[in-house]
């Protein structure tokens, strides 16, 4: 670890890190609010037409049965779209930084030109997301805590449960940021990274949506991230997503060793 | 002891080549001049040494270490400014020095404080506010803040006002002087005239020359201009052999001088000449025969 690179590497993220804190806090807090004012009968209804019924089953990732319960209703704010694509897309900002957003502007020869291995860079930059991933969630869990109990409802999960779901988000989170670092190891150009990123993460969300209704899509739904993130389950029943997480664990540490790899053999060219 | 040893280097940009079994090496305590035209393999040839692209074949070393495999010890002792110089835009002098500093593990404050008043570079404006000059400063003062064994510059002199360059000359000068060694890239002949110690000049990524601007010096021709007193004679006379006469108007001539300026004088001494000048070296000549 070296201290002058991971504080080059905060001043340059801790506004975006700072902004997406607050838009996770400010969303955790307004749908753990609002999501218990909706009618359970509305709910129960949603929950018994087939379309909707699968849609819900490709958001929480597992059968929700033909009822909404205030497991469900807890379980929406860390499944909610807006929650995962800001989860998502901090991870992908901060994950091609180095090399590609590096490499791209230009200030990878002054970076390199300093007396630091490429790994060494590549692990302190990696330290930073991985942390900032952290203050993240815990901003989305303190606006959830924050909006449920304003709300006082009785659909809040068990903290115990929550912590499970999100220890389960963090391993997508990883793997996620690990994946776009592979990306951007390989490329000269931020845009081209973030977006091949982006497009990856997003054809396994429809992929994993697609696999509720669609049996060719069902039988490859497990290369998607998403297949691996069921937080409903965990809510309901409290137990460990232990495989999940082993996947994801795993999943992450190859593409972050192979961006490890492909950074230390490749030649950077900035003209 | 050589600094910087490249042997038999090549790089390979797919078909394209970079430079092609290039040889260098550059002794300890010297402004060593790399001059080419653009696109001769002098940046490729730069970021093979920093560690910033892996030969296709043949070695380089710096302080005897392989500027790849050992990058990061190498640049502890490496000042090393890019051509293409980008800095982070929130970055100011003031905020580089510390951060620098722990990356290199050593205070830089004082020393980039000195240089930055030395370079007249304001230590609290940021890099997007900067012109070009003042950014080509910044990078000056954070590879000199160090103070390195081995300055790597490529074309530092580009966007520096006249003034700057001659403070960035004597300040190369010093260093040099202080044992400590320069490897300056430029396509500027005349800076290189002026600083440099020692000049390899490539074309097309090969090397066309490695030798010090003494050797080149004695190897120029001088321009002579000689005003005889009277012409009646000049008919008759003898040239000798090291006067290259190229240009008769009456009573003056044009020439260049290809041997010694003693051996001139000597057989000017017993002509009946009015005038006569011999010029410096004319380097220009030589380096664009290089470059040709």
């Amino acid at each position: 670890m070296n201290r002058g690179l991971i504080a080059k590497t905060i001043r340059e993220i801790w506004l975006v890190t700072l902004l997406f804190a607050l838009g996770i806090f400010t969303f955790e807090a307004l749908i753990a609010y609002m999501l218990p004012l909706f009618d359970q009968d509305i709910l129960d209804y949603w929950a018994k037409m087939p379309f909707l019924n699968g849609m819900f089953q490709a958001l929480f990732g597992t059968e929700i049965g033909e009822t909404i319960g205030p497991g469900m209703i807890a379980t929406t704010a860390w499944v909610h779209p807006i929650v995962l694509i800001m989860v998502w897309a901090h991870g992908i900002i901060c994950c091609t930084r180095v090399p590609a957003g590096e490499v791209d502007r230009g200030t990878i020869d002054v970076l390199l030109g300093l007396p630091v291995s490429r790994t060494r860079v590549y692990v302190c930059e990696s330290l930073v997301w991985l942390t900032s991933g952290l203050v993240i969630l815990a901003a989305g869990l303190a606006g959830n805590l924050l909006g449920n109990r304003v709300a006082t409802s009785e659909t809040q999960g068990a903290t115990g449960h929550l912590l499970i779901v999100l220890v389960n988000l963090y391993g997508l989170y990883v793997a996620v940021g690990a994946m776009a670092f592979f990306v951007s190891c390989w490329s000269d150009r931020r845009g081209r990274a973030v977006g091949v990123a982006f497009a990856i993460v997003l054809a396994g969300y429809v992929l994993n949506f697609l696999a509720q209704f669609w049996q060719p899509a069902r039988s490859i739904s497990f290369l998607s991230f998403q297949h691996y993130y069921r937080p409903l389950l965990i809510i309901r029943e409290g137990a460990w997503p232990t495989s999940d997480i082993l996947v994801l664990a795993t999943v992450s540490v190859v593409f972050w060793l192979a961006g490890a790899i492909v950074f230390n053999r490749r030649d950077i060219c900035t003209v | 002891m050589s600094v910087i040893v490249v042997e038999q280097l090549t790089k390979l940009y797919g078909r394209r080549i970079g430079v092609r079994d290039l040889n260098l090496r550059v002794p300890e305590g010297m402004v060593f001049g790399f001059l080419g035209p653009n696109g001769s393999g002098k940046t490729t040839t730069i970021r093979v040494l920093v560690g910033l692209l892996k030969p296709t074949d043949g070695s380089a070393r710096v302080f005897g270490l392989d500027c790849r495999r050992d990058s990061h010890r190498i640049k502890a002792e490496v000042g090393y400014l890019p051509g293409d110089l980008r800095l982070y835009p929130w970055l100011t002098l003031g905020i580089a020095l510390p951060i620098f500093g722990r990356i290199r593990r050593r205070d830089l404050v004082d020393e980039g404080l000195r240089l930055a008043d030395e370079f007249e570079l304001d230590p609290t404006v940021r890099v997007r506010s900067m012109s070009r000059g003042m950014r080509q400063k910044l990078g000056l003062i954070l590879a000199l803040a160090h103070q390195p064994r081995l300055l790597i510059l490529d074309e530092p002199t580009s966007s520096l006002d006249p003034l700057m360059q001659e403070k960035l000359y004597r300040h190369l000068r010093t260093i040099a002087s202080a044992g400590r060694s320069v490897f300056f890239s430029s396509h500027t002949l005349s800076e290189v005239e002026q600083l440099c110690d020692r000049v390899a000049i490539l074309r097309n990524g090969k090397l066309v020359a490695d030798e010090s601007l003494d050797e080149l010096r004695s190897r120029a021709k001088r321009a002579v201009t000689i005003r005889w007193r009277d012409d009646a004679r000049l008919e008759t006379l003898q040239v000798p052999k090291f006067l290259d006469v190229f240009d008769k108007q009456g009573k003056q001539w044009q020439a260049s001088l290809t041997g010694s300026a003693r051996d001139l004088v000597q057989w000017t001494a017993g002509q009946p000449i009015d005038d006569m000048t011999i010029e410096q070296p004319d380097l220009a000549r030589v380096f664009h025969r290089y470059y040709e």
